[in-house]
């Protein structure tokens, strides 16, 4: 146990001190205007993505508790997905760059997640169950997608911008083509909303199984559907209405960047019954 | 090694003198036979391009009239005065030889920096010397080195990657606006030969679907078949706006064929879809206001001229690079070719060497034979390094006066004191070398 316990952390201090690499590589491949740095930082990310899987594994298979109770958990498994997403995307098309801004958040949610580990803690017997893993899994997956949408939103803008003010400069070659980042931002909002509607489904079944009602004015609760309201208006627009581009990517940053103020405030001033940690 | 090369190119011929030399070089004959019949030439490479021309010969020892028989030859086919060719003309020698076939087969030579068809130019001017039968041991490594050269400089610097034509640099922007422009379609108003050139650069880069309108229909429907395309209705083209991806725009109406509000309308109907405007029209086609209308990408002709320019400029920046490699290799070579003159010294000082070891080791036969295979081999590896370790340093110091210039002394004086027979290799560096 003690060796596995090691084990885990060292998997975990390797991702980030990974994570940290490629962030440095992707911000010297921005100030060198290289995309074979980018290329280099890709393959650092792939390793960090590697170490941090084999975490996971670990941490599931020794400890044995369903995670994603613990910040650490949530902000570290969030940081995964967005990592793993990113280099999915970088398989079937000419994203580079787009990591120099995926890798960044990453690290930052892995410094977050390391500062706040605790000791093992005791999972309640009421939050035991894979309902309660599915629920939080989908429901993390879904915002994480989310936030890979909004990173590719801020660079289609910075893309834009470039070639709309005819600035071409080595970042217009660097950065990947309006075409890609809006498919990226497309596929992102669909396939977020869709585990995110799982995920919240899961989560609504099992609270009325275990406190009887669905809804409860949790300010989590609220959060989360905002978040999902204003993802679906997004969608719907998109698909229906034909707001592409850049009015899309522009109005992705913008929620997140609202739906992340949000969430601060609400786990700093209001007590949820999300927060077991 | 007795390199010399002779030669004009578009920063010191103005281009009549540049043409005479190649017409004359084009009607039927290529001055091959004639460079090569030049008493003390041993091997000849000549080069014709619209910018430049080239020959490039190794002259024997003892020639010193080859340069002056090859000036005479260029001077005859020019058919011009010596004084206006001999301003023209620049001779290197050797080293600078080397280095300048370099510059040129790597496009540093060249008008357009990093235009890469100079390199095609040079394997062809090689593959009619290969045929003639003029190029031999020298030539055909220093050939093949330079094609190494030119690729190093092509792949490891940026001297070939930013577009510096107009055409190239419309292709470029849509690559960054729709990744590929494979499946895409284009819309050419105004067939001209403007927009021709444009259509084809589009066309080139996987651009498949091409639609053309013109004021008069009889043209656009001309131009369609040229392309495989369809011609739509002038009066129309609204419609056709909202299927294509790219517009080239280039007709000689003095006012604005598309408006901005005619551009807003039609991004509403094709749920807006990038759609990029090129505008090479003078007076303008398009309203420049149109740029402004969200995933609209508008350019006009001054631009594309502009991205043209400020790549030009981040070329010649990586030509300096360029210029680095290319004076690195070419050290490298004409250290090589120093080397070539003292090698087959070396290589019979070598096998004189292994031929004691191997007498010498059959002669004590009787009592190796008492010893084990191990203790045998043993025997072997000592007498090996022994010989080895003595014939190190007078190897190392040959390599080393050959790079001096000052080899045949050396050489002499190892021949002499280790009696090497044969003296071929001598006189085939005498031959051919300082």
């Amino acid at each position: 146990m003690d060796g596995d316990m090691l084990l885990d952390v060292f998997f975990f201090r390797g991702a980030l001190l990974a994570y940290l690499l490629s962030t440095l590589t992707y911000v010297f491949s921005l100030l060198a205007r290289r995309v074979s740095s980018a290329r280099a930082a890709t393959w650092i990310l792939t390793g960090a993505f590697g170490l941090h899987t084999l975490f996971f594994i670990g941490e599931w298979v020794g400890k044995g508790y369903t995670p994603f109770l613990h910040l650490h958990d949530i902000l570290s498994f969030f940081a995964w997905v967005m990592a793993g997403v990113y280099l999915a995307f970088q398989l079937w098309t000419k994203t580079m760059v787009l990591g120099a801004f995926v890798s960044p958040v990453v690290f930052v949610l892995m410094i977050v997640s390391s500062i706040s580990i605790d000791g093992p803690m005791i999972v309640p017997a009421v939050l035991q169950g894979s309902l309660v893993t599915i629920h939080a899994m989908l429901s993390l997956i879904g915002e994480a997608l989310f936030a890979v949408a909004s990173v590719a939103g801020l660079l289609y803008l910075l893309q834009n911008g470039l070639i709309k003010r005819r600035k071409f400069n080595k970042f217009i070659k660097l950065f990947p083509s309006l075409q890609d980042l809006d498919r990226i931002n497309n596929l992102c909002l669909l396939w977020g909303i869709l585990l995110l509607t799982l995920g919240i489904m899961a989560g609504a079944i099992w609270a009325r199984t275990v406190w009887g009602s669905l809804w409860q004015w949790d300010p989590q609760q609220i959060w989360t559907l905002t978040a999902w309201l204003i993802y679906a208006v997004l969608l719907h627009q998109r698909l229906v209405i034909g707001w592409n581009g850049h009015k899309m990517a522009l109005l992705s940053v913008a929620a997140f960047v609202l739906l992340l103020a949000a969430l601060l405030v609400e786990k700093s001033f209001f007590t949820t019954i999300h927060r077991f940690y | 090694m007795n390199l010399i090369l002779i030669g004009m190119n578009h920063k010191t011929a103005p281009v009549e003198i540049r043409e005479r030399l190649s017409i004359a070089c084009m009607e039927g004959f290529n001055p091959l036979d004639e460079i090569k019949a030049i008493p003390g030439v041993g091997e000849a490479l000549y080069l014709s391009t619209c910018n430049r021309v080239e020959i490039l010969a190794r002259t024997r020892k003892g020639h010193t009239d080859a340069e002056e028989r090859l000036k005479a030859l260029i001077f005859r086919h020019g058919n011009l005065g010596e004084e206006d060719m001999a301003r023209c003309l620049y001779v290197y020698r050797d080293s600078t030889a080397i280095r300048h076939l370099f510059r040129v087969a790597a496009s540093l030579d060249s008008l357009i920096m990093g235009e890469p068809q100079i390199l095609g130019q040079v394997k062809e001017a090689y593959r009619l010397a290969v045929d003639h039968q003029a190029a031999g041991i020298i030539l055909n490594k220093l050939l093949h080195r330079t094609f190494r050269v030119a690729k190093r400089v092509r792949t490891e610097t940026g001297i070939a990657s930013h577009a510096v034509s107009v055409g190239y640099a419309a292709v470029e922007l849509a690559k960054k606006i729709f990744d590929t422009l494979k499946g895409k379609k284009v819309l050419i108003i105004g067939a001209g030969e403007m927009s021709e050139l444009a259509a084809r650069h589009l066309i080139k880069h996987g651009g498949d679907r091409i639609f053309v309108a013109n004021r008069t229909h009889e043209r656009a429907i001309q131009m369609a078949a040229d392309f495989q395309g369809t011609p739509v209705d002038f009066d129309r083209l609204g419609d056709s706006l909202r299927e294509v991806d790219i517009v080239i725009s280039s007709t000689g109406a003095p006012g604005y064929i598309l408006t901005y509000d005619m551009i807003a309308a039609v991004l509403k109907r094709r749920k807006n879809r990038l759609l990029f405007l090129i505008d090479i029209a003078v007076p303008r086609d398009i309203d420049p206001r149109a740029g402004d209308i969200e995933n609209v990408y508008l350019y006009n002709m001054d631009n594309l001229q502009d991205i043209a320019d400020d790549n030009m400029k981040i070329r010649k920046g990586e030509a300096e690079k360029g210029e680095l490699i290319v004076a690195a290799e070419a050290d490298r070579y004409i250290e090589w070719l120093n080397t070539l003159a003292v090698f087959p010294t070396i290589v019979s000082l070598k096998e004189k060497a292994v031929g004691i070891i191997r007498s010498e080791l059959e002669r004590s036969n009787g009592w190796l034979r008492n010893l084990s295979a191990e203790d045998r081999e043993g025997v072997e590896i000592l007498a090996n390094t022994i010989v080895n370790k003595i014939l190190h340093d007078p190897m190392t110091c040959l390599k080393e006066e050959s790079q001096e210039g000052a080899a045949l002394a050396y050489v002499a004086a190892i021949r002499r004191l280790f009696r090497l027979e044969e003296p071929g290799g001598e006189e085939y560096i005498k031959e051919n070398y300082d």
